[in-house]
């Protein structure tokens, strides 16, 4: 299996976008808003000035990471959407390690902050994974309610045992010593060097999947479980991996947050950024190269469109109706594109019919 | 701890168990229409907090909760109506197709509510909602009174629609056709009947079913506010019912009281415990029946099997002696 992404999934792409930007631009209109003011708003929202670019590819970034994880998981047949969970969990405990361990090296800290949001957010994926291999538990429900429990979870966290010693945060961790916060690339934007390392994870997943044999087998067991268990793949094992490193990186992603761009743990660290990103997935068909494509775009969208609430006055929710308007169109695509084969074959069946008529016509 | 367990076990837990288990009872109920006819549907909490705000927005403009209801209702039909275009029609993945759903309802919601009540909510408004009913000779009676008396409409409503769609399901052609088109379409083609028909038939089913679960939870269990991502993942919690219940309606209900009760002993514990732990119990509560309702499947179907195994032996040693 080559490259999957082709001239017609690039055409449908483009397409669904500008159905999409035209049905946003009913909605403004029908809300009383003009359409060409707003979009030139969400325009210079997202490129106006290097600390907007900055924000656009951190939250690419983000989008990124963790449609890669939705990536994995769909590789292997389980559907991981309790990365929302993960990257949460992920995060409160990173900033925590941050806060416990504060004196020491970032050398040391980072990394052992790395490695707890990792753990944990693995170890949260872990569950589901194990539920769906062992008894086939349906994930889908598990990982959903999880997410739910760790969103719970981290706000007791953050208001009870873990709380900022400030009175004025009411549900936060401590705050991240300065010292290690990763660098900035741009001022006043939450673009920091953790976009290269998130970067070469990218590349690191997409080349183990599409050049690899635990790649190819991956692959196997997501197509045909059968037939990869029959091949004397382990596909109990590989799943539970898939799931468990699909958890890591959501971890992870929690953590890149912090240490990027928030600095402590609060609710904001993430807003539903995984179901996102689970979009973002869906429509890349679960391909890495077109998740990462796909992620920069939706992103120019969100980070514009914050800019267009504040210029124009806009609920910057519009965002995420554009970004769905995409999605239906693409997951309609192939239902539209045999629809409207099936009526040329139509058609030219009758033609044909037709003209044999007339030939039989001629023949008499 | 006595008086803890007297705060668990009052009459207002049990009202507040009807009262939260009658949004997920709603959803539960489409649910099962649509997984009755094959489609996996998870799109149910978008179309939850789509009915949701149509609710509030039609009590608003029209000055009448049932009016609001009304709206709910007939959005869900739109609602089911679009999931069926593309999962029926179009033939798109129903998973992406709910999942979007789910995302494009929280956009929608949050850019209406916004564009009509302005940032800050409905808080400032005043919208008509939904208000209690005593039923008269039943209202005296003391414990189960208390419980049965006093509650919204749609609480009583919910118990008539229990049996409706038990006998829509179980007792009519129709129902009949709506379970075939999901077990053994090409059979039912054969019969005659288009399966996608019928699909499209449980799709609206569980619009209208979801749009009125909306309606109920923010004009009766919030009294007219609508809150963004209000639906709290309760069409999930829905989902997870269905399956527990193998979608039968009647049983559905019965699981949604389950989480209800959870629920209402969650929000007893507050005072004790911390409200975020309370909170999560509901939906820990969802994990473990669905990994009960698994195992005990799968114990179910492997002690078939041994029954199976010892009832074929026997006559195999008679015929050797």
């Amino acid at each position: 299996m080559r490259v999957k992404i082709n001239y017609r999934y690039i055409a449908s792409l483009a397409a669904s976008l500008a159905v999409a930007l035209l049905i946003g631009a009913v909605i403004l209109m029908v809300s009383g808003f003009n359409p060409v003011e707003a979009y030139s708003a969400l325009l210079s929202g997202a490129f106006s000035n290097a600390r907007h670019i900055g924000d656009v590819l951190e939250y690419a970034m983000v989008l990124c990471l963790c449609g890669v994880a939705c990536n994995i998981g769909s590789r292997v047949g389980i559907f991981n959407v309790g990365g929302e969970g993960q990257l949460l969990l992920g995060a409160i405990v990173s900033a925590q390690i941050g806060v416990v361990l504060n004196g020491l090296t970032p050398w040391v800290v980072i990394p052992v902050a790395a490695l707890g949001a990792a753990l944990t957010g693995g170890l949260y994926a872990l569950l589901p994974g194990w539920l769906k291999v062992k008894h086939n538990v349906n994930e889908v429900i598990t990982t959903i309610m999880l997410n739910n429990i760790a969103e719970f979870v981290c706000e007791f966290l953050a208001k009870g045992p873990w709380k900022n010693p400030d009175n004025n945060i009411v549900a936060g961790t401590g705050n991240l010593p300065t010292e290690y916060w990763f660098t900035r690339l741009a001022t006043g934007s939450n673009l920091t060097t953790v976009f290269f390392v998130a970067t070469i994870m990218t590349v690191l997943t997409w080349y183990i999947m599409q050049k690899t044999a635990t790649g190819y087998e991956m692959r196997l067991t997501g197509d045909n479980p059968r037939f990869a268990r029959f091949a004397g793949i382990k596909t109990d094992k590989l799943v539970i991996i898939g799931m468990l490193v699909s958890g890591m990186l959501c971890g992870l992603a929690g953590m890149f947050r912090v240490y990027g761009a928030e600095h402590i743990y609060k609710a904001s660290i993430s807003n539903d950024y995984y179901f996102e990103a689970l979009t973002v997935a869906m429509i890349a068909k679960y391909q890495i190269p077109a998740t990462a494509v796909i992620s920069v775009i939706f992103a120019v969208l969100k980070i514009g469109a914050q800019g267009m609430e504040t210029a124009a006055g806009v609920p910057n929710q519009i965002y995420l109706i554009i970004q769905t308007v995409v999605i239906f169109c693409m997951a309609a695509e192939s239902g539209i594109f045999d629809g409207l084969k099936r009526r040329a074959e139509d058609k030219a069946a009758k033609a044909a019919a037709r003209l044999r008529e007339k030939e039989g016509a001629a023949h008499d | 701890m006595i008086e803890i367990l007297a705060q668990v076990f009052s009459a207002g837990t049990f009202t507040q168990m009807l009262r939260s288990a009658t949004p997920v009872a709603l959803a539960a109920m489409g649910g099962s229409m649509t997984e009755h006819a094959g489609i996996m549907n998870i799109g149910m909490d978008g179309m939850i907090l789509m009915g949701a705000l149509i609710g509030v927005l039609g009590s608003y403009m029209f000055g009448s909760a049932a009016a609001g209801v009304m709206a709910a209702v007939l959005f869900g039909i739109l609602v089911g109506l679009f999931f069926a275009l593309f999962v029926v029609k179009l033939r798109s993945d129903e998973f992406i197709i709910g999942c979007a759903l789910n995302v494009f309802a929280n956009g929608f919601t949050a850019y209406v509510s916004r564009s009509v009540f302005g940032f800050s909510g409905t808080s400032g408004y005043e919208i008509d909602y939904m208000q209690p009913i005593d039923i008269p000779v039943i209202g005296d009676i003391p414990f189960i009174g208390e419980i049965l008396s006093g509650n919204t409409a749609l609480v009583y409503i919910t118990w008539i629609l229990v049996l409706v769609m038990w006998a829509f399901v179980y007792r009519t052609p129709r129902g009949f056709y709506i379970r075939a088109a999901g077990e053994k379409p090409e059979t039912l083609r054969t019969a005659g009947i288009s399966p996608e028909r019928m699909k499209w038939l449980a799709s609206i089913l569980c619009g209208m079913l979801c749009g009125l679960s909306g309606a109920y939870l923010s004009l009766g269990y919030l009294n007219g506010t609508f809150v963004e991502g209000m639906s709290a993942s309760r069409g999930f919690i829905a989902f997870a019912c269905v399956i527990f219940a193998a979608a039968n309606p009647a049983k559905a209900y019965l699981a949604a009281l389950m989480f209800g009760f959870f629920d209402a002993i969650g929000l007893r514990l507050q005072n004790y415990i911390s409200s975020d732990l309370t909170s999560a119990i509901p939906y820990a509560i969802t994990i473990i029946m669905m990994v009960y309702v698994v195992v005990s499947k799968e114990r179910r179907r492997r002690s078939g099997r041994a029954a199976a195994k010892t009832s074929a032996a026997p006559p195999a040693e008679g015929a050797g002696t």
